[in-house]
């Protein structure tokens, strides 16, 4: 157990707590992306940066472990410009706006990042429709590895993987020749974890689009 | 959009789900991150099997069958007809003449009511449920070492156990949360030996894999016994002071060495050494298996045998140490706990049991017969002799599921009356004058028992279709009719009477059992239990009981004219006779039975992989698609039995376990050969005909 | 790195599975191209799930291209950039009627882009199937199909007594088997202050220290080879005119943390450098320099050379770790680190090729001397650097720490050929900052370089003339740095992209978007690529504002 600090409120942690713990058990938001409570860190996204006493820049709160009397500021300005930053890169790349009830198109309200202001290249518009229960719509995969893990981590499948490199990474399921012909179990723990949409199931996709 | 959280339909792990219900229907399901036994987690029946809800072919209506048709009818007129008939039967050929048969797919309520209903309202104890084909002998086997039916643990200590031995069981496909748990157990370290004559997905995880003959189990738990005996792995401490009867296994275990194992089952004995030494050796370790520990004519003995290695080395009653059989139904832990069973009461107490009958005589207000009643295998028994005249059956498809097919269509074409309360019309209904329209689980509420002894609340999501109507309303209903009424305004107060009655059910409520549940035992003050027997066993004195039982050959065998041995078992896809699944989008996942079967032998007898082949065996006789796999063991074919057309039980016959009746699915002698007009044992060159 | 698949290839690794990214090279290297039927049966052999196989074979420049049966790859680093701009990539494009990362029709030719050879003092450099050619005239002969291996300049040094540019001789090994122990020799490593040459500058003593102090049944040395920076070739010629000093310096690190294996990481576009590490590991084997009973003590140790695939990124040590198990290079976050764990989940000392090269003197003649080696600076040991093809005199030098950057310029490589003058200098990397003809007095050293916003990097010092346009190098730069991402973390996965485009759309370049950018790169970024990336354009934008085109 160790004592942090954080927003000038001290609380108690667990060995092992992260930064990202300690601001949850203060109840304090940090916004995040690619975090799944039923997975390791990942530090992909850099949403959840914070500031911390003593550090020249801002630090991932996901991935940073507490020691003793560490000072967390949550609101930190240069921490919260990046992830603006960054939440509005996730935006740009993205052939259309994400679906309100999704994690993304909350994280960007409530960080107050309205349309993104770079034009140039979106991810291509690639529907894989093939399996009776999920959808997999690659242009809206911002390559947070959130799927990936959980087939891993979680199911133990090992079904999906991340592809391409840059710009162009993405995801596939087996020889990406969808969910069917892959070591999937269809156990839907990569529709659940998706902050985007982008795998999610066949019946809401069906019905968002009548609606 | 409501969303209501209940627990799981299909299997025993008893995952948690948050059902979002959209006008009446269900639009999707998640899994509930605080479910105790999924954190967050379901599978794809759980998850997105629910299209069956909704199904066209849901019943609608009560049916009766006129002109050897059934034809819709209406409430009062089935209800009328039915209690017509059993009070006339009842009357003409007394209450014994009558039995029912709870589902394991009700909820604890619902068997409950419907053993209240056989006993007290027609006055018979011929109940049972569908555990008789599965896990019965574990109820015996764990009744008798330990003294609880139940797993002796939580799913929880596999994350802290040292190794597991998984024997018989697939969890990957049968129970795959568990099976999620168990593989990530196995890459973080836990040491899996995996016995089966297939090798499961787990054993590419696992550290040892032991592929025994069908139906040599006992022989593989008693060398294992056996070398930790000999190589001074016994836990000396725990035995004198937890147990009684080591000195006659001790006897026994001489005669068990590696090489009278391996004469046996086939397993190397350098292997079997090497997987006693890693479970003997570890300081923590948990026993898992399913119905090919079960399934076989001396089931209920490897279960006490397992107790055995268990007590040796004092892998029981601690963290990390836990007896976990993987109950198949969502409720077939309850089912048996709720008393539907001919011999027992709630929590197995005997019905000759003086006080414990008179304690329901009591609360029920009529006297009840001490005298046990039939095992589902009995009824059918008595169905052919003309002593049993009816049944009452809600819940489960015994045509398709229970073995011998022929035998048990025989069993209802003999009965003169039969009632199926259902959500389908399946193979039994073929066979039934009146159908009542019953509902799903996402339509009612009470609780179900998962496989760690967990009550857990089951909430109705969206209302049951056209004119169905809950289980348990259904049941009550029936029973007031028949004269008895049982008095409840809903099923939480059947809970509450439950509790009542059963000391080790004391503590459970609804607002006690909240989202997480309680593991029975449960104290009045609510306190529960996830270790059993941590400081002493469940029997008199205290003490585990050791079992000196020998190995003896299994009920059928591979002989000159049935070459194979097949045993059957299930698939990721599916859930036992597929009327729930095969009525959702997993059918575009897996649309049929197959048999699976090793290169060799397809080699040996021209089979090709997809080839159709005939399967025989000595009671019967199907034609399925056969698929190669190196996953089985030669000598060994394996099939499920989720399409009724296959109708894969029409091979299996009367072979079953000695202390329970549950049938021997795992061990069935076969003859395997392509589908065709040549025979592949005619030289090509003989003279026709 | 998912702690599941690094477990499954540590358990393949014990019965001697070869990895998936093995397998995919090999099958490249048999038809020119990876088939579904690869990489399932690179699933099969390696233990690697196929889905994971998949994304392996999507991620590597070495694994994407189609090889025809004879394959081009035109070099596009910076220096080829600096000497030839894009005339040279064109020019082949025309010739041989291919598109980059085509392959003809017929399956005869195959054109491929490549980044870097390491022939920078030559460029351009073109590799034609295993030859390299480069110089005044390539073009000509790739065209012709008459390449021929182009020469490489001799390296020198300026120290009184060459420290790195001489071949090993074992001297430090034997010291420390003979006089040290373990602790003491760790004690040396790190009173003599070697900080990494790779460009991250982390004192390797206590990163050996790490690694020595954390638990683990089995431990490792990891060379990190993968000198990907364009303009840069100094580890190319360490491990191939020294690879006995690098291969003492592993098995000193293996001496003082305890480890018994080592790896080197070579570049696949190096071609030479792994048959030269392999000859002299066969060498040292033996004369009883490698592997079990080290010089007849009780010390074991040998080493392993991989080759890589074709990732700058691999260069980063969690991303290089992931290659060397046939994973994709990307990046892990740390902690942990890699000295707690890497190879196999065990503690792991990742170094670069010139900082292992330090230590043998260090263990032969002790901390003092090796402090003494610059005089004129607090920086310990001596620095190899080199130079691109612009110079008059362009090689790997052997330089101390203090001197100036002009001193270099001028007089090492004997100013700019042909009567060309340094408009700016690049040092380090594509990742340094750019310093402006007026600012080459600067000193060549950690701190004097960092406040103007430079960097020692890994030492390439490369000039642009006058020829070249800073909108321009801008834009190389950002292609090279998109290009190269790994793609896992946001601002630079997107962020390099966007940049690229502001540069490359041609218009004017909006300032107050780019600084936003340029801080979510430096504070955001996972790794030093994406928080590197940022320092050239601000030199640029400081020193050449006018010719950046900004709005």
């Amino acid at each position: 157990m160790s004592t942090v600090t954080v927003d000038g409120v001290e609380v108690e942690v667990d060995a092992g707590a992260t930064l990202l713990d300690a601001a949850r058990a203060a109840g304090r938001w940090v916004p995040t992306l690619c975090f799944d409570e039923r997975q390791t860190p990942f530090g992909a996204c850099r949403v959840c940066l914070v500031g911390l006493a003593g550090s020249p820049k801002p630090v991932p709160a996901c991935t940073t472990p507490c020691r003793e009397g560490m000072e967390i500021e949550t609101e930190q300005p240069a921490a919260r410009r990046v992830a603006g930053a960054v939440v509005e890169l996730v935006l740009s790349e993205l052939p259309e706006r994400p679906a309100a009830e999704t994690e993304l198109a909350r994280v960007a309200e409530r960080l107050g990042v309205g349309e993104p202001r770079w034009p140039g290249a979106v991810h291509e518009g690639e529907e894989d429709l093939r399996h009776p229960y999920l959808a997999l719509r690659h242009e809206l995969c911002i390559s947070c590895g959130r799927c990936v893990r959980a087939c891993d981590e979680v199911q133990g499948a090992f079904a999906l993987t991340a592809t391409g490199r840059g710009f162009e990474a993405n995801i596939a399921a087996g020889l990406d020749a969808g969910f069917e012909d892959s070591s999937c179990v269809a156990c839907g723990a990569c529709a659940d974890t998706c902050p985007t949409g982008a795998i999610t199931e066949i019946g809401l996709l069906v019905q968002s689009k009548a609606d | 959009m409501a969303t209501v959280t209940t627990t799981c339909g299909y299997c025993g792990v008893g995952c948690r789900l948050e059902a979002h219900a959209d006008g009446g229907r269900i639009a999707s399901i998640s899994p509930a991150l605080d479910g105790p036994a999924n954190e967050g987690h379901t599978c794809l029946k759980g998850r997105f099997a629910h299209g069956f809800t909704h199904s066209p072919d849901r019943l609608r209506t009560p049916l009766i069958r006129e002109d050897g048709e059934l034809r819709p009818a209406s409430w009062e007129q089935a209800l009328e007809r039915i209690v017509a008939e059993l009070e006339r039967i009842k009357g003409e050929h007394g209450p014994d003449a009558i039995a029912g048969l709870a589902s394991s797919r009700g909820t604890n309520e619902d068997c409950y009511a419907m053993q209240r209903l056989v006993r007290a309202a027609v006055g018979t104890n011929n109940i049972d449920n569908c555990s008789r084909v599965c896990h019965s002998p574990t109820s015996f086997g764990l009744r008798k070492s330990f003294g609880l039916s139940g797993a002796t643990g939580s799913f929880t200590d596999i994350d802290r156990a040292e190794v597991a031995l998984l024997l018989g069981v697939n969890p990957t496909q049968g129970h795959p949360v568990v099976g999620a748990r168990i593989k990530q157990a196995a890459l973080r370290g836990c040491k899996l030996i995996t016995i089966d004559p297939r090798r499961i997905e787990l054993a590419d995880y696992g550290a040892i894999h032991l592929a025994p003959r069908a139906g040599t189990n006992a022989a593989v738990v008693l060398g294992l016994c056996h070398v930790i005996r000999r190589d001074g792995l016994v836990d000396e401490e725990f035995i004198a002071a937890r147990t009684e009867g080591y000195e006659t296994v001790a006897e026994l275990l001489e005669s068990c060495p590696p090489s009278a194992v391996e004469e046996i089952t086939g397993i190397p004995a350098a292997e079997l050494e090497a997987a006693a030494h890693l479970y003997g050796e570890a300081a923590s370790g948990c026993l898992l298996w399913g119905l090919g520990v079960t399934e076989h004519k001396y089931g209920s003995e490897v279960v006490q045998l397992l107790c055995n290695l268990a007590m040796m080395t004092g892998k029981v009653g601690k963290p990390g140490s836990a007896l976990l059989p993987l109950r198949g139904q969502n409720n077939v832990q309850g089912s048996s706990d709720m008393g539907a069973l001919p011999d027992t009461y709630t929590s197995y107490r005997p019905v000759e049991d003086e006080e414990v009958a008179a304690s329901f005589e009591a609360e029920w207000g009529v006297p009840l017969s001490r005298r046990k009643g039939l095992t589902i295998p009995q009824m059918f028994d008595a169905a052919i002799a003309g002593e049993l005249k009816a049944m009452y059956i809600f819940g489960e498809d015994v045509a398709q599921t229970d073995p011998d097919t022929a035998h048990v269509a025989a069993a209802l074409e003999s009965l003169e009356f039969l009632v199926c309360q259902e959500i389908f019309e399946n193979e039994t209904t073929r066979f039934a004058d009146v159908v009542l329209p019953a509902s799903a689980f996402l339509e009612k509420e009470g609780t179900f028992t998962n496989a760690e002894r967990r009550f857990q609340v089951v909430e109705a999501a969206v209302p049951p279709p056209g004119e169905a109507r809950t289980d348990f309303e259904i049941i009550g209903e029936i029973s007031r009719r028949l004269g008895h009424e049982m008095g409840w305004e809903s099923p939480w107060e059947a809970l509450d009477e439950i509790a009542r009655l059963t000391p080790q059910y004391g503590g459970v409520s609804r607002e006690r059992l909240g989202r997480r549940g309680l593991q029975w035992p449960v104290r009045a003050d609510g306190t529960d239990s996830p270790t059993l027997y941590d400081a002493y066993f469940d029997r008199p004195g205290g003490r585990g009981h050791f079992a000196a039982l020998p190995y003896k050959a299994p009920g059928d065998a591979a002989d000159e004219e049935f070459q194979l041995v097949l045993v059957t078992g299930r698939v990721l896809q599916h859930y036992n006779a597929g009327t729930m699944t095969r009525r959702t989008a997993n059918v575009d996942l897996v649309d049929r039975d197959w048999l699976e079967i090793h290169p060799d032998d397809a080699a040996r007898l021209w089979i090709g992989d997809g080839d159709r082949v005939s399967v025989r065996s000595r009671v019967g006789r199907i034609e399925i698609e056969a698929r190669v796999s190196e996953r089985i063991e030669p000598g060994h074919v394996f099939t499920t039995f989720h399409f009724p057309e296959t109708r894969t039980n029409l091979l299996v016959g009367q072979s079953s376990d000695v202390n329970t009746s549950c049938p021997e699915y795992k061990v069935i002698a076969v003859d395997v050969r392509p589908l065709s007009e040549q025979r592949s044992f005619e030289p090509a060159l003989s003279p026709a005909g | 790195m998912s702690q599941n698949l690094v477990e499954l290839i540590r358990r393949h690794h014990a019965v001697q599975a070869p990895t998936a990214l093995e397998l995919l090279k090999e099958a490249v290297a048999d038809h020119g191209e990876v088939t579904d039927a690869d990489r399932v049966r690179a699933a099969e052999l390696s233990g690697l799930p196929e889905a994971a196989v998949y994304g392996v074979s999507t991620f590597y420049d070495d694994l994407l291209a189609p090889r025809g049966r004879r394959h081009v790859r035109v070099c596009t680093g910076t220096a080829c950039f600096a000497a030839a701009g894009e005339t040279h990539v064109e020019r082949i494009g025309a010739g041989l009627g291919l598109e980059l990362g085509e392959r003809g029709a017929d399956g005869a030719v195959s054109l491929a882009e490549t980044v870097c050879l390491g022939f920078c003092h030559s460029s351009p450099a073109v590799r034609d199937g295993e030859v390299v050619d480069a110089g005044a005239g390539v073009v000509d002969r790739v065209l012709a199909a008459a390449t021929r291996a182009a020469p490489e300049p001799e390296w020198e040094s300026l120290l009184a007594e060459p420290v790195l540019t001489r071949p090993g001789e074992w001297a430090g090994l034997r010291r420390a088997l003979a006089e040290l122990d373990p602790e003491a020799l760790l004690a040396e490593v790190e009173a003599a202050a070697v900080r990494g040459r790779g460009g991250a500058g982390f004192p390797a003593g206590t990163k050996w220290r790490f690694a020595r102090d954390a638990p683990g049944e089995e431990k490792f040395i990891v060379a990190n080879g993968d000198e990907g920076d364009p303009g840069s070739y100094i580890d190319k010629y360490l491990m191939e005119r020294s690879p006995e000093l690098v291969l003492e310096g592993m098995a000193l690190a293996g001496l003082a943390v305890g480890a018994e294996h080592g790896f080197v990481l070579c570049r696949s576009e190096y071609p030479l450098s792994k048959p030269a590490l392999e000859a002299a590991a066969a060498r040292a084997r033996a004369e009883g320099l490698l592997g079990e009973g080290v010089l007849g003590t009780e010390f074991d140790f040998d080493v392993t050379v991989i080759e890589g695939a074709g990732s700058y990124v691999v260069g980063e040590e969690t991303a290089l770790l992931a290659c060397i198990q046939g994973l994709r290079g990307t990046v892990s976050a740390r902690p942990p680190f890699p000295a707690e764990r890497g190879v196999h989940g065990m503690p792991t000392v990742v170094n670069n090729i010139e900082t292992l090269a330090n230590t043998p003197f260090v263990a032969a003649r002790g901390a003092a001397a090796y402090r003494e080696l610059s005089p004129d600076s607090e920086t310990a040991g001596s620095k190899l650097v080199c130079f691109n093809e612009r110079f008059a005199r362009p090689s790997v030098y052997e330089v101390p720490f203090g001197i100036t950057v002009r001193e270099l310029c001028q007089e090492v490589a004997g100013g700019l050929r042909d009567g060309a003058t340094i408009k700016a200098v690049q040092i380090g990397g594509p990742l340094g900052g750019i310093l402006p003809a007026s600012m080459l007095d600067t000193r060549f050293d950690f701190d004097a370089l960092a406040a103007v916003g430079c960097m020692v990097g890994h030492g390439s010092v490369l000039a642009f003339d006058e020829r070249t346009s800073m909108r321009e190098v801008a834009t190389h730069l950002l292609h090279f740095g998109a290009d190269e991402s790994c793609g896992k973390c946001f601002p630079c996965r997107i962020g390099l992209r966007r940049a690229h485009e502001e540069f490359a759309a041609g218009g004017p370049v909006d300032r107050e978007r780019l600084e936003q950018l340029l801080e979510a790169l430096e504070l955001g970024s996972l790794c030093a690529h994406g928080s590197g990336m940022p320092a050239p354009l601000r030199s640029l934008l400081e020193h050449f504002p006018e010719e950046l085109g900004l709005a």
